[in-house]
Order: structure tokens, then sequence, then C-alpha cells
């Protein structure tokens, strides 16, 4: 058994990409995500890691040079932040529709105006109808799982999707963490090698992303939306391998905090789910039956597996790290898809929204014991006063 | 859970309506008949062999790889399922060999298709 070490996020994330052996990088620098770079700048300078290291004019070039190594066959990897991820947005779709499973590493940053460097979910959530696997890890050791367990999930035949691993900027990327990497025995155990399906090569010509005609634009929407159907079983079958190989128990989807007696629910993604778990052992100390949910991946979307965790709960916050400005519930975007997994319950709970940890600002334990109140308050008054609440201010 | 949650159905796709697979298809394109793209085009290529001289200039300046040399005939052959029209070619012709003309004056002329191709 490998020993723990204490690692950054950004470090757990190289390690990951270094793991699976990954044969192509691209990089261009922003931060907090860049430290992965360097990491992996350092590996392949020292022999450790046998990869092709390209550095890129710019997130729209890194996209684009990683698209064009997985079309030749090779297990790509590159990652960004903040405005880096919404510069190369072009290159999102046609990476999904083109069904190239590159990985992309993202450690959360703000969007700007106004240049903040804090943590904010927003800037990979605005990727979500792009096509590609999406998901939050809340810890260092969970962004190493999540490298591994994606592109398991993102190579199967069956899926053959890009994946972004995502972690909050600095509360992960830059906080070191108990850490345990795994023997390349398990990895090897765990991840076949990238085999892709009709690459690039000169004995087989073929042509990658032509221009398809209106009439074929429906059925191949129709095929992309057909294999989103067949991910959560392939998300499954991942999860439990990596759990049985690397003695690890993650929920495929939804990590479910004492939530089988719970009255009221917080429901999260990423980093702050730390302070929200001992929230609620703290307010369960007080006589306040809490529990919390955890999102593991926003695509695709875990709706029953949330109705089934959350159904039987009284009062749900949602506590948003990103924004949807003018939205239905004028918060974030995590409270729209939770309202409407939990819509077709006959006895669902009620739902709102706390926006927290916006611009980088943490999540005090006190922002968990007001959430709390909250939603006493609306189970005792059987309604909510609010779609959202704006936390700090 | 007491109920049971709606599905997300089937999603059928009829065989003959099927898109290759992240749309990758044997190269080089123009003997492929899949993803043909001149429905657009209004007016071709229509070229005098007895200007063009074989500079190559054609093959190099279109962007979709429709001018063709054919060794054997000593002459340059068109690509009428993927010519879109652009009249880049024509532009570029130093020899003037090359003229535009309109689609609706040839008989299987892409306007002139209720279903294109």
């Amino acid at each position: 058994m490998a020993k723990a070490k204490l690692l950054t996020g950004c470090r757990a994330a190289a390690e990951g990409a270094k793991a699976a052996e990954v044969e192509v990088i691209c990089s261009y620098p922003i931060r907090p995500y860049t430290a992965i770079m360097m990491e992996l700048a350092k590996m392949v300078a020292n022999g450790e890691l046998n990869a092709e290291f390209v550095h890129g004019e710019g997130e729209h070039a890194q996209l684009s040079v990683v698209l064009g190594a997985c079309a030749a066959g090779a297990r790509a990897y590159t990652g960004s932040s903040g405005v880096g991820v919404t510069y190369a947005m072009e290159i999102y779709s046609p990476m999904a529709g083109g069904r190239y499973p590159v990985q992309m590493s993202i450690a959360d940053r703000t969007l700007d105006p106004p240049g903040d460097f804090g943590s904010e979910h927003t800037d990979a959530m605005s990727t979500r109808d792009q096509g590609w696997l999406l998901g939050w890890a809340c810890s260092p050791q969970e962004v190493y799982d999540n490298t591994l367990i994606a592109y398991r999930v993102g190579e199967d035949h069956r899926v053959m999707l890009p994946q972004m691993v995502c972690q909050d900027g600095y509360f992960i990327s830059h906080i070191p963490d108990t850490v345990t990497l795994g023997e390349q025995s398990q990895v090897k155990e765990f991840l076949p090698p990238y085999r892709p399906i009709g690459p690039l090569s000169l004995t087989h010509p073929v042509s990658h992303g032509p221009q398809i005609r209106p009439d074929q634009g429906a059925p191949m929407d129709a095929q992309r939306a057909q294999t989103f159907l067949a991910v959560p079983k392939v998300i499954e079958e991942a999860t439990a391998d990596f759990n049985r190989i690397f003695g690890r128990s993650y929920d495929p989807f939804v990590e479910q905090y004492k939530l089988e007696d719970a009255e009221i629910a917080f429901f999260i993604q990423g980093a702050h789910s730390n302070t929200a778990r001992s929230a609620v052992d703290r307010l369960r100390k007080q006589g306040v039956k809490a529990g919390m949910a955890r999102l593991r991946w926003v695509r695709p979307w875990p709706t029953h597996q949330l109705a089934a965790a959350l159904g039987h709960v009284k009062a749900v916050g949602v506590i948003e790290t990103s924004t949807s400005y003018g939205g239905a519930m004028r918060g974030g975007n995590l409270i729209h898809e939770l309202r409407a997994s939990l819509y077709d319950l006959d006895d669902r709970p009620l739902v709102t929204s706390f926006m927290g940890g916006l611009g980088g600002e943490t999540m005090w334990p006190a922002d968990f014991d007001h959430i709390a109140k909250i939603l006493t308050q609306a189970v005792t008054e059987k309604k909510v006063r609010n779609y959202v609440q704006w936390l700090g201010m | 859970m007491a109920k049971e949650l709606p599905g997300y159905g089937t999603i059928d796709v009829p065989k003959d309506r099927v898109v290759p697979f992240g749309a990758v298809t044997p190269a080089p394109v123009c003997q492929q008949d899949l993803f043909q793209t001149s429905n657009w085009r209004i007016v071709r290529p229509v070229k005098d062999d007895e200007k063009c001289t074989r500079c190559l200039i054609c093959y190099l300046s279109c962007p979709d790889a429709c001018w063709v040399y054919k060794e054997e005939e000593d002459v340059m052959e068109w690509v009428n399922n993927f010519c879109k029209g652009c009249q880049i070619c024509i532009q570029e012709c130093p020899s003037g060999a090359l003229t535009a003309a309109p689609e609706l004056d040839f008989p299987d002329g892409v306007v002139r298709l209720n279903k294109p191709f």
C-alpha cells in the first residue's frame, strides 16, 4: 500500500496525469491551474514522464492541439482556469461531437471583470451544454482519483467523450492535503490503454471534422444524446472498479452524508462541501437533523439518484458557487436542475438556494448555520420565502 | 421510492439517417458521398482547357480540394460534389482559364434539385 503524501490539488492532478501515462500535454499559463503544468513540465524534463509537452499560444490553441493529438491516437491532456476556460469555448463542441476523449483539468477561477483571482465555478459551468463530461472534486485525493476515473469513462467505446475534471482554485488547487497515490499496477488494472476509433492514419486515411449537411445535424445530435444515456452505467462500472482496486468508497454520482434521517440538507459541489460536512456534524449535536448531498458529476446530471437521495428531505439548500444572472431563480444554475429533478415527486422537498463562496471568498461555518436557520424556517412555514439568498453581503 | 419517476425515453435514429461515429469518414472526401456540401452553390467554375496551363494554382488555392490533376489525361478535374462556388480559383487563375457560370445554366445545377443529393 502506497504511503499518503501531502499534495496540493494541482500536484495531485499532475500525478493523476502521470499515472495515466498521458502522451501529449498542451499548456498555457493562467493561475491557479498553471501549477499543474509546472509539475508536468518538471516530470517531463526529469524523464519521469514520456510525453510530448507543447506550449500553446493561448487556450484556443491548447484545445486545438490536444484535439489533433487525440485524433492521431494519443492520450491527451490539457487544462485551464477562469477566462482561459471561456477563451477556448469554440473548441468544446467539436471536441465532443468529434468524440475525442481528451481530458481538461480545471482549477476554477472567477471570470472577468473585475479580474478577481478567487475560485468560482462559473468558468467550467459555462461549458455544461457543450457535450463534455463534467464534475467536481472536493479534495486533492479526489482530484487524483477523478483524473483516472474520467479517463476510464471518457475513453470507454460506449462513451468516447472529453472530460472536465474540476477542482476549486486555491481551496483545493493550492492547499496541501493527504493524498494516497496508486501503485502503477493498480492504475494498469483500472485504466486500459487508449484505443482510438478511426484515428488519423497514413495507411487508412480518414477525414476528421467534415462539414455536415443540415439534414445530418438532427441525427448527429440525437446520436450524441443517445451516448449520454449510456454514460451513467459506465460511470457506475468505473467507480465500482476504482473503489475495489484502490480501496475507496465513492458513490458514483452523489456523496450522501447523514441524509437517511435528515430533515434539512445542503446540496453542494466542490471544496466548500468539507465545511458543509463539519457543519452537519455540529448541527446534529445541536439537535438539527441536517445532511449533505454532494454532486460529483454535473454532466451527466444524476436526476434519479438525486430524487432518491433527497426526495424524503423536507427542505434543501442549494449552495451555488457559480452565477446564472437572470436565470429562473436569479441565482446560480444548480437549483434549476435540482428543482427539475425533484419536480415529479409527489411529496417534494422545499428548495431554495444560497450564493456562497463567490469571488473566491471562504464559506464559513457560520454561513452554514445561517443556511440551516433559513431551511428550518422554511420547514416550519411550509414554504420558501425567496428562491435565492446572497451570503456574506 | 413510492412513485416511479419518468425515464429519458429511447432515442431511435433510423438506420438510413445514422451519421458515422464522430463524422469520421474515409479520405479523401471527394471519394465518398456522405458529406457532400455543394448544395449551397449558386455558381460553378467552368474551365477553358485551351487556356489552362496546368500551373496547379487552382489546386493550391481551393479550400475544399476541389481541383484534382489527372496525370494520364494531363487535365485539371473539378470535383462537383464539394465545390461550394466560392470562386477563389477563378480569382487566382493567372491565365484566365476559369469563369463563373450560374448553376441555373446546367441541367444538373444544384439549385434545381428538390432534395439535394
